[in-house]
């Protein structure tokens, strides 16, 4: 799994790219830390090029949107792929995220 | 009835996790699934595997988690048994995800998927082990 973070002033977009599985997972909690601090403002989840993801990555998920709420900032889930959109549906993830 | 079986044995360390992908490809091919069939059967098992991998056996120990797929005409099963600690993660609350994102917990999805996508899932503690079967249509 590849992460891209590009930062400008308004917005923070991170761009996933292959699986997100539970070892994946683990290295992309890490390389976003920087983002969980930052989350007040606007952050994007580019999933375009996002295959899969399991539970710890909707956890990853979950972690950013929460740190985002409580700074007031929000967050973004771009393009996902049909088969994610049924993960989201099926734990409830599509209404707890603005999905674009 | 026209049955086939396939095996695969990993040890209790997350990096091992990917191969469950290559092992899913291979039914899927096998059985002419489409990508959605594959990928949904892969996260329902990657779930199951990693409950194990995370917490059947005492930090820094060696296990093994084998898994066995019986693939018949129309269903598929899935059989994964471990020799860690009695565990039934059945018996683990379900998940409420009508919740709102303040009060979602962080963790529970993994064996919620599980019984979203599979029609049965069952667990058992015999001889020493865990097993946790779960089948699919197909």
């Amino acid at each position: 799994m590849e992460v891209n973070i590009n930062k400008t002033d308004a917005v923070t977009t991170v761009r996933l790219i292959g699986r997100l599985d539970t070892p994946a997972a683990q290295e992309v909690s890490k390389a976003l830390e920087p983002v969980m601090e930052d989350a007040a403002g606007t952050t994007v989840l580019d999933c375009t090029e996002m295959n899969y993801i399991s539970s710890s990555g909707l956890r990853i998920f979950l972690t950013l949107r929460k740190a985002a709420a409580s700074r007031g900032g929000k967050v973004i889930v771009r393009n996902i792929s049909n088969d994610i959109r049924q993960v989201f549906m099926m734990t409830g993830f599509l209404n707890l995220f603005e999905i674009e | 009835m026209n049955m086939n079986e396939r095996h695969l044995i990993l040890h209790n360390n997350i990096q091992q996790i990917p191969q469950l992908a290559g092992f899913v490809e291979e039914i899927a091919e096998e059985k002419h699934l489409d990508t959605s069939m594959a990928m949904s059967l892969n996260l329902a098992l990657e779930e199951a595997v990693t409950n194990v991998i995370l917490y059947a056996y005492p930090e820094g120990s060696d296990g093994q988690v084998d898994i066995e797929a019986i693939i018949r005409e129309d269903s598929l099963e899935f059989i994964i048994s471990d020799s860690g600690k009695p565990f039934d993660p059945l018996s683990v609350p379900e998940a409420d995800t009508s919740l709102d994102v303040d009060d979602r917990p962080i963790g529970g999805l993994g064996i919620y998927l599980v019984r979203s996508i599979m029609d049965t899932v069952a667990y058992e503690r015999t001889d020493g082990k865990n097993i946790l079967s779960m089948t699919k249509k197909i």
